[in-house]
């Protein structure tokens, strides 16, 4: 291990211990102040945001602002489900189709492939200001696609930071597996489920939280494309409390924590992937 | 023998070329329409003065005139700043964390990773609600009172030029490594425990092990944050919007939030299509730069 | 074993399926990168209009876009489409909500890609921007006179642009300022003269010194505190200089008026009012929300700017306070909401800033049937009259500028305060007319100038980073620039 964890002195790495911990939790203490004013905020009343009250510690403890929250509109778990299925199949098919090409891009040698990676580099550096008209064109007007799953999800199917992602961290695969497994007559397919998927356990969660978490905050494309109540996502739905010249602060703060749940579930449930790390050795054996 | 492993060798390399493409297929689809096909339109806009009852072709004009536009150049040493100020610091930050982590027992681990991940998670829109109190003006605001302990007046944060830029790269420095610390740590973990075991028995310590394995093997993910972070901060704009709307006097305007201007505010498509592109040039020569310097090409 | 065969040959067979696509996404997309200027009249022709104008039957359905205008105006939308549709039985309406903030960029969005909504609620300064890009819908040869004479004369201006008009209004609101009454009296200052008679700029400036109250060395009450946090800066000196002799940024000869010395004259009142202390010197970052807090915890006498729902939320607020369960904004004060004029500057007359919000008539990019523009025009004057309009405006505080949202707001009752009540009759009385005789060109350019110098430049100003003086001269220089020497006022 990096850590010398046999240190001579167990004191010494008590002491070690100690000091990272304290660094790591200043540092995290300023990291977290806006969650946890966003916290406290929800358990506000339900009031306007001129009516804000800037107190790091919550003068009055109700849950009004949850069942405000839901008792808004008649669609609030709609756009939780539509979030939800949303997220999850761009998840799923990123994960998937992004490892795919990461792979080739990063362990098969094909004509042209530096040429398409480099293609696809430069869309990424394209702002999104100005390819968003053409595409809602391309959706909503040849299409015909509006106020549809598939208007929210297609886009996203593989995005090129994720193939990007993948491709880094195969890179550092031994080729010599690859061979191996070759010369015992696996074709790349094979290769690609039997070696890299178990090796790319780690990059994979760690895709899977990024674009889950990513598509589940995306407010502007899901906006555009939709125009019922009952298509909208989260976010979307969210920003209804924004009014004129007052916004619903705690319910906001409220609908802000519940949107955030499904995620931190996500996150607990994939973490034990990237704690434990993936010994190259170990599948080698 | 020998002559029977030529032609199934020469095989094989074929075979894997079809495999490399038939990988990448649905990538290149999903490219090809959702993307490519939005930037090729792009590009044919920004030859043209863009109206959606038709449109008239007037050259090059969108782009000599961003090219003699002082604003845009203003917008683009902004973005300069930021970009130097942030990602470095950014990357920085989540490696060191990232490598203090390690060692910890693993609640802790998770505890940590979990906080770190939070402003990720959270909403950018009720966040920025949160930082606009911590940089509040008045005395009341967090910023405010922290420096009157130490006997500093009220600062006007986000509406003085001298402070505006330097509070929005340090909401990023709180607020924006969550992604990298998780890209870091899946990294770290993905490092062979025998190459830490072979210096172990050569007596390493720990800031050669960090030299001659961390690094390098990390070499892929760093370029990949550096990479993505640049773009990123190039494109940035939310934070300017919400925060400052560009000002005062543009000091924080970015080039996403002017393109974004034009494109929206007064209607100049075909020149935000044109500064998008110049943009994307620009980043193109960094990213090159960057490839360069870190390589691509790290195999074991 | 055969399981996992079949499931691998499954897997095979989509991925070569994937792969014949690759391979016409592929030649389409090389198609589109290195023959940029031939893909385009294919882009075209693939771009159809959305916008529904079928002519069979007689049945249409209207499309609008709308914010929350009030509070409760998106409870009602399913009402609305219902009252609609038993009015017109052949016709929909179909309304899709959006956010203040959002809407806009959805609206610009979907009229650059040609399909814009029927219907947009939208503030009628936007109407020149979307005329320039030719996707308004005139409706002047549909609307029918008794529709025309329901509208106060001058609301509907704002709703026309040269020859042309382009939709119903919803409402026309003053930007007054609101006053804490308790605040008022203790500094000795006679607000309901001020309210019938208004007040010079040097009469306010003394007035808000009086509200001033010190602790120590620190301020523990300004006079005066207005939103100016980015953009909202605009409506800060948007709202003086109307009084100062400048109601709109192009004089009756469409000379650029903003480099009249009075504009210098409003520029140092600007920053006066901040060096005498009695607005915080923080004022360029001060936002909506903060001084609408600060007014309510008592730190500022006067506030701006002050629509006439801000009474309604000081009032909902005091009742808190009385109710005394916490819930109350944290430190706020019982406050009575006072309407208060703009003071006038240099011995002009006093032009009150108002905002005219309305229904807008927008086009595809087919040129729409007679048939689907008489139900446009219907669906849009149902909004904007009658009772709809009555319940939104109630809502609003704001006057009703229909007869038919009169006579149906008989029947409504609303607990306001009489003064200020009057006090908006007053503002209205003198409310900056509409200029739909601005060319849209020239409007345009001066809201660049606008956006691109002015904003800024008074950001700075009210920074304290540069002197009225230089702002002025900026402000000139890219005026001459942009108008020409002959197309600026100068004095």
């Amino acid at each position: 291990m990096l850590f010398n964890n046999h240190l001579v002195n167990i004191k010494m790495k008590y002491v070690r211990n100690t000091i990272i911990i304290i660094l790591l939790s200043l540092f995290a203490l300023a990291t977290i102040f806006p969650i946890y004013f966003m916290l406290i905020s929800s358990f506000g009343d339900p009031v306007e945001a001129g009516a804000m009250s800037y107190s790091l510690i919550p003068t009055k403890i109700s849950l009004d602002s949850y069942k405000f929250f839901f008792d808004y509109s008649i669609y609030s778990f709609r756009w939780l489900t539509n979030s939800l299925i949303v997220a999850t199949s761009i998840m799923i098919s990123n994960v998937f189709f992004a490892s795919l090409a990461g792979y080739a891009f990063s362990k098969i040698q094909f004509k042209g492939k530096t040429f398409l990676f480099g293609l696809l580099l430069c869309a990424m550096m394209i702002p999104y200001q100005v390819t968003q008209v053409p595409l809602y064109i391309l959706i909503v007007n040849v299409f015909n696609m509006q106020n549809t799953y598939s208007a929210l999800i297609l886009p996203g199917l593989v995005t090129v930071y994720n193939i990007f992602l993948a491709k880094q961290f195969m890179t550092t695969i031994p080729k010599e597996i690859i061979e191996s497994a070759k010369i015992e007559g696996c074709n790349q397919f094979q290769i690609y489920i039997r070696m890299i998927l178990p090796l790319s356990k780690t990059v994979m969660a760690v895709m899977a939280i990024l674009t889950f978490m990513d598509s589940w905050n995306t407010f502007f494309w899901p906006f555009l494309v939709t125009n019922t109540m009952d298509m909208q996502t989260i976010q979307v739905g969210l920003k209804n409390f924004r009014f004129a010249n007052t916004t619903y602060f705690a319910p906001m703060m409220a609908g802000a924590t519940i949107s955030a749940l499904p995620m931190f579930i996500l996150f607990f449930s994939l973490q034990r992937y990237f704690l434990e790390g993936v010994t190259v050795g170990a599948v080698k054996g | 023998m020998i002559q029977s492993v030529r032609p199934m060798k020469k095989r094989k390399i074929k075979g894997d070329g079809a495999w490399g493409y038939a990988f990448i297929a649905v990538a290149l689809v999903v490219f090809a329409v959702f993307t490519a096909y939005p930037v090729a339109s792009a590009f044919i806009i920004s030859f043209q003065e863009y109206k959606p009852l038709g449109s008239t072709f007037i050259g090059f004009d969108n782009y000599t005139n961003t090219f003699s536009d002082a604003l845009f150049w203003k917008s683009v040493v902004n973005t300069i700043v930021y970009t130097v100020l942030t990602v470095p610091v950014a990357l920085f930050l989540s490696f060191a964390v990232a490598i203090l982590i390690l060692p910890l027992k693993k609640w802790l681990q998770t505890t940590f990773k979990a906080v770190y991940y939070l402003p990720a998670v959270a909403s950018g829109v009720a966040l920025s609600v949160v930082w606009l109190w911590i940089f509040d003006p008045m005395s009341s605001g967090i910023f405010n009172k922290l420096i009157g302990f130490f006997g500093i007046s009220n600062q006007n944060w986000l509406g003085s030029s001298a402070t505006a830029m330097f509070s929005l790269v340090f909401m990023s420095w709180l607020s924006s490594h969550g992604t990298s610390i998780i890209i870091y740590l899946a990294a770290l973990l993905g490092i062979d425990g025998s190459y830490y075991e072979a210096a172990e028995l050569d007596g390493a310590s720990f800031l050669q092990k960090m030299w001659y394995i961390v690094i390098p093997c990390l070499k892929p993910t760093t370029l990949f944050l550096l990479v993505t972070g640049v773009i990123g901060s190039f494109q940035v704009f939310q934070n300017a919007y919400l925060m400052t709307g560009g000002g005062p006097d543009n000091a924080t305007t970015m080039v996403g939030l002017l393109i974004f201007n034009n494109a929206f505010k007064y209607f100049e498509f075909g020149k935000a299509a044109a500064q998008s592109l110049i943009l994307a040039v620009i980043i193109a020569g960094i990213a090159m730069v960057q490839f360069k310097f870190l390589g691509n090409d790290v195999e074991y | 074993m055969s399981t996992k065969k079949h499931v691998f040959a499954s897997i095979l067979a989509i991925t070569m399926a994937l792969t014949t696509m690759t391979a016409c996404g592929n030649s389409s997309n090389n198609g589109g990168t290195n023959q940029g200027n031939n893909s385009k009249p294919t882009n075209t022709t693939n771009t159809t209009n959305t916008t529904n104008t079928t002519t069979t039957a007689a049945k249409d359905t209207i499309t609008a876009l709308l914010p929350p205008v009030s509070g409760n105006f998106q409870d009602n939308f399913a009402q609305m489409e219902k009252e609609f549709n038993e009015q017109y039985p052949n016709l929909t309406l179909k309304i899709e909500p959006a956010s203040w903030e959002d809407m806009t960029q959805k609206l610009d969005t979907q009229v650059n890609a040609g399909s814009p909504p029927d219907i947009a609620f939208i503030g009628s300064e936007g109407i020149s921007k979307y005329v320039q890009q030719g996707m308004l819908m005139d409706i002047t040869d549909t609307v029918t006179p008794e529709m025309l004479q329901d509208y106060d004369d001058a609301p509907i201006k704002y709703m026309k642009n040269g020859d042309g008009l382009y939709g119903f209004p919803g409402y026309m609101e003053v930007h007054a300022l609101g006053g804490n009454k308790a605040f008022l009296e203790e500094a000795g200052i006679d607000w309901k003269n001020v309210q019938k008679n208004g007040w010079t700029y040097e009469e306010f400036r003394e007035a808000i010194k009086k509200g001033v109250v010190k602790d120590g060395n620190n301020t523990s009450r300004y006079g005066f505190v207005f939103a100016t946090a980015g953009v909202a800066s605009k409506d800060y000196l948007g709202i003086l200089i109307k009084s100062a002799g400048m109601p709109a940024a192009f004089d009756k000869d469409l000379k650029f008026a903003y480099t009249s010395q009075k504009y210098l004259g409003v520029l140092k009142a600007v920053r006066e009012l901040i060096d005498d202390g009695s607005m915080p010197k923080e004022l360029s970052s001060v936002d909506a929300g903060k001084r609408w807090n600060m007014f309510l915890t008592g730190q500022t006498m006067i506030t701006g700017k002050g629509l006439a729902t801000f009474e309604n939320s000081a009032n909902k607020n005091n009742e808190k306070i009385k109710a005394n369960d916490g819930s109350a904004v944290q430190g706020s004060i019982e406050a009575e909401y006072i309407v208060l004029p703009v003071p006038s500057f240099l011995g002009e007359q006093p032009v009150s800033s108002t905002v005219v919000d309305g229904y807008v008539t927008f086009r595809g990019k087919k040129e729409p049937t007679a048939e689907h523009k008489e139900n446009v025009v219907k669906a849009a004057y149902f909004l904007a009259s009658g009772n709809v309009a009555a319940t939104t405006n109630n809502d609003l505080f704001a006057a009703h500028i229909t007869k038919s949202g009169r006579k149906a707001a008989e029947s409504m009752t609303v607990n306001r305060n009489p003064d200020n009540v009057a006090a908006v009759e007053v503002l209205l009385s003198h409310a900056a007319p509409a200029r739909p005789d601005i060319p849209v060109e020239l409007g345009a350019k001066a809201i660049k100038l606008q956006d691109e110098v002015i904003i800024p430049k008074l950001q700075a100003l009210l920074a304290n980073e540069i002197t009225p003086e230089a702002m002025f001269d900026a402000v000139k220089a890219a005026a001459i620039k942009t108008f020409g020497e002959d197309g600026i006022v100068k004095d």
